[in-house]
């Protein structure tokens, strides 16, 4: 297919994230590798304080002091090596090559000016030449998520509904035709039906244009509607990362096992369900050596107090976890 | 028992040259919420669900209907003696990150409320201390753990547990519970879920369970009741389990059709109820509130709105619960499991 052909590939490797705090230099993300497949979808899911949203800033060289990208190397194919680049090259880089849709629209947006506005702004500070080219793309697009370019363009943030305001940042970050797209709970703080619809779109219009897309959520059931891979964090390390009807399926790691067990289901039984005892490790309280889940895990051995778990890769799918450490047949399930 | 009948509220926006903007938030709402029961309301932003919530809590006022409160209606007594009644309604915030104070221990923030109700019930000092540490231990946390520290020193959800142990000192017969868990870690949500059912076997207290997300509110405990709110006025209303197994109004259906289905674990219900597009404009007054979006909208949906009953459709079909639908039709839309 071509849109497999155009779009990019991205490599994280041994990526590690430190913040400066009052006990010294802590990891918020630390040596994760990760690859996102060229045209497809990966949703990272964690709770509060697992690195996804520092891992998703790390693809833009955009982590802020306190915090430091401390080692690794975030490759994007036709870019190079990101975390090398500084200055203007940086600065072309996010926005045209790689998209960002933040997490909070209503305050990414400036309210004192027209989306029309900031459009234009965006077009100068990347040199586009043709600026009602730029307004007929971002119309058009705008349409195509069902809305009317002209009237939103006109619009300050403030006349924009929840749903509305996520769509024009999902605009500024296409309309350059960025090939790389990372969104970061794109779907939080949104109507349900709502959500249902803006995933759609992030499905459409990543199919449309050949992207390369990250989607950043803690809504496991967000994630399921528009990904191919899943990718889970825990205590800024990647536990399990595999096709997403396999990771959902059968989840190898207890950390996934039991995240999977605490989502509120519609359907089943509900004595079945139940939450994962303990809470989220945070910055000062993740263990020094060790696996980071090992206290909240049913699992737990005698090794995984000392010896941090490696990642394997076995059948396309990565687990970092002793006790999952072996490979064993494959269930194979069918899938709607 | 808490009973409303057609329950009114009008915001009115500040004018401008065009005149006053009237926005009707509740358009004649009845509820009963019995005794030791779980009641959740359930809609969208702006759909009136925290609004009514609120005035159940005693915290808003309302333009007409009655509120009768184990047998007292409310309109007939003055503010003053409206707050014994009130007393008994505590309310739960959303966001446990603020609705702690931050400069106050747990301790202190105990402490406060027990004083009062200690007055009231004429105990002493040293009662208020043994209290915080039972209400601790009934929320599930340690107390020598938690009462010297501050809230941020806390997990969102040990905070919400904090919270919950405060509404509880004023010896509460009902939880107003409004999107208690969306703030909290996926995790964790379940736990504050299962709190819940639990003082309501436990205590005997009934739950009113306010959320946009209607696979919670499976989990504030069985012989729950649903309402599906929908701009100001219940479009369906029934026992939880046969709303979500077998919805009859076409919002309801688009409600769940619109819950991610986890591929791999669940495949999705076999009619699904795409809503139209116009999600954010084109909203009429005019006859059915939901026609506009409706997919199965008539001429008659258009002129006429449809109000709560058993059946409001030419097609006659009986059903357990209430719906406001002119053409009510069971449709299967949520998810279904993938064998074991």
């Amino acid at each position: 297919m071509t849109r497999d052909s155009a779009a990019p590939e991205v490599r994280v490797r041994d990526l590690t994230v430190v913040y400066k705090t009052p006990a010294g230099e802590l990891p918020a993300v630390s040596g994760v590798s990760l690859t996102l497949t060229p045209g497809t979808i990966t949703g990272v899911v964690g709770e509060s304080g697992s690195g996804k949203s520092t891992l998703a800033l790390s693809l833009l060289n955009a982590v802020q002091p306190p915090g430091r990208i401390a080692a690794g190397s975030v490759e994007i194919d036709g870019l190079g090596d990101v975390l090398h680049l500084g200055g203007e090259d940086l600065r072309r880089t996010r926005g045209r090559k790689v998209g960002y849709v933040f997490q909070a629209a209503q305050s990414s947006l400036n309210p004192l000016k027209t989306v029309g506005k900031q459009l234009l702004d965006l077009g100068r500070s990347h040199d586009v030449a043709d600026l009602r080219a730029l307004v007929a793309d971002a119309k058009a697009l705008l349409a195509r998520m069902g809305l009317d370019g002209a009237r939103v363009l006109d619009s300050h943030q403030h006349e924009l509904s929840g749903g509305m305001r996520q769509r024009v940042g999902i605009m500024l970050a296409l309309v350059l035709n960025a090939q790389v797209v990372v969104l970061d709970e794109p779907t939080t703080a949104l109507d349900m039906i709502t959500q249902a619809t803006i995933l759609r779109i992030i499905r459409e219009v990543h199919e449309e244009r050949a992207l390369t897309t990250l989607v950043i959520t803690h809504d496991v059931g967000a994630v399921a509607e528009v990904a191919d891979d899943l990718a889970v964090m825990y205590g800024g390390r990647v536990v399990e990362h595999g096709p997403i009807a396999e990771v959902l399926g059968t989840p190898r790691h207890p950390y996934t096992q039991g995240l999977i067990r605490a989502i509120p289901r519609l359907s089943g039984d509900i004595s079945l369900a139940r939450a994962l005892p303990g809470r989220p490790p945070t910055l000062g309280t993740l263990p020094v050596a060790g696996c980071v889940f090992r206290e909240r895990c049913d699992k737990r051995m005698e090794i995984c107090e000392t010896v941090e778990p490696e990642t394997v890769t076995y059948d396309g799918r990565t687990v970092a976890c002793h006790a999952a450490g072996r490979p064993a047949p494959v269930k194979r399930r069918e899938y709607a | 028992m808490i009973t409303g009948t057609a329950i009114t509220k009008t915001f009115k926006q500040r004018g401008n040259v065009l005149g006053k903007r009237e926005v009707p938030a509740l358009r004649g709402v009845d509820f009963a919420i019995p005794k030791g029961g779980a009641v959740s309301f359930i809609g969208e932003s702006g759909c009136g669900k925290t609004t009514l919530g609120r005035i159940i809590a005693g915290l808003e006022t309302y333009d007409s209907g009655e509120i009768v409160i184990d047998g007292t209606p409310m309109s007939s007594l003055t503010h003053r003696n409206r707050q014994p009644y009130y007393r008994r309604i505590q309310l739960i915030h959303q966001d446990p990150y603020s609705a702690l104070n931050p400069t106050r221990t747990i301790h202190q923030t105990l402490e406060a409320p027990l004083r009062l109700r200690a007055r009231q019930t004429g105990r002493s000092k040293a009662w208020c201390d043994v209290r915080a540490e039972e209400l601790l231990d009934l929320v599930g946390i340690d107390p020598g753990y938690v009462l010297p520290r501050y809230p941020h020193q806390l997990s969102g959800g040990m905070r919400q547990r904090v919270v919950i142990a405060r509404a509880l000192t004023m010896d509460p017969e009902m939880l107003v519970a409004d999107e208690a868990v969306s703030m909290i870690d996926v995790s964790l949500r379940l736990g504050i879920l299962g709190l819940l059912r639990d003082l309501r076997e436990r205590l005997g207290v009934s739950v009113l369970f306010i959320t946009h997300d209607i696979a919670t509110a499976r989990y504030v405990g069985d012989e729950g009741e649903l309402y599906v709110i929908y701009r100001g006025q219940v479009v369906e209303r029934g026992p939880t389990e046969t709303i979500i197994a077998d919805p009859v109004h076409p919002y309801t259906q688009s409600l769940l059709s619109a819950i991610p289905v986890l591929h791999g674990l669940e495949r999705p219900g076999a009619e699904q109820v795409v809503p139209t597009e116009a999600l954010d404009e084109g909203q009429t007054d005019e006859g059915c509130l939901f026609s506009r979006r409706c997919p199965f909208s008539t001429a008659r949906c258009e002129s006429e709105r449809p109000v709560l009953g058993h059946d409001g459709g030419e097609s006659g079909e009986a059903t357990v619960q209430l719906h406001a639908c002119f053409h009510p039709r069971r449709r299967s839309v949520i998810p279904q499991g993938v064998g074991a």
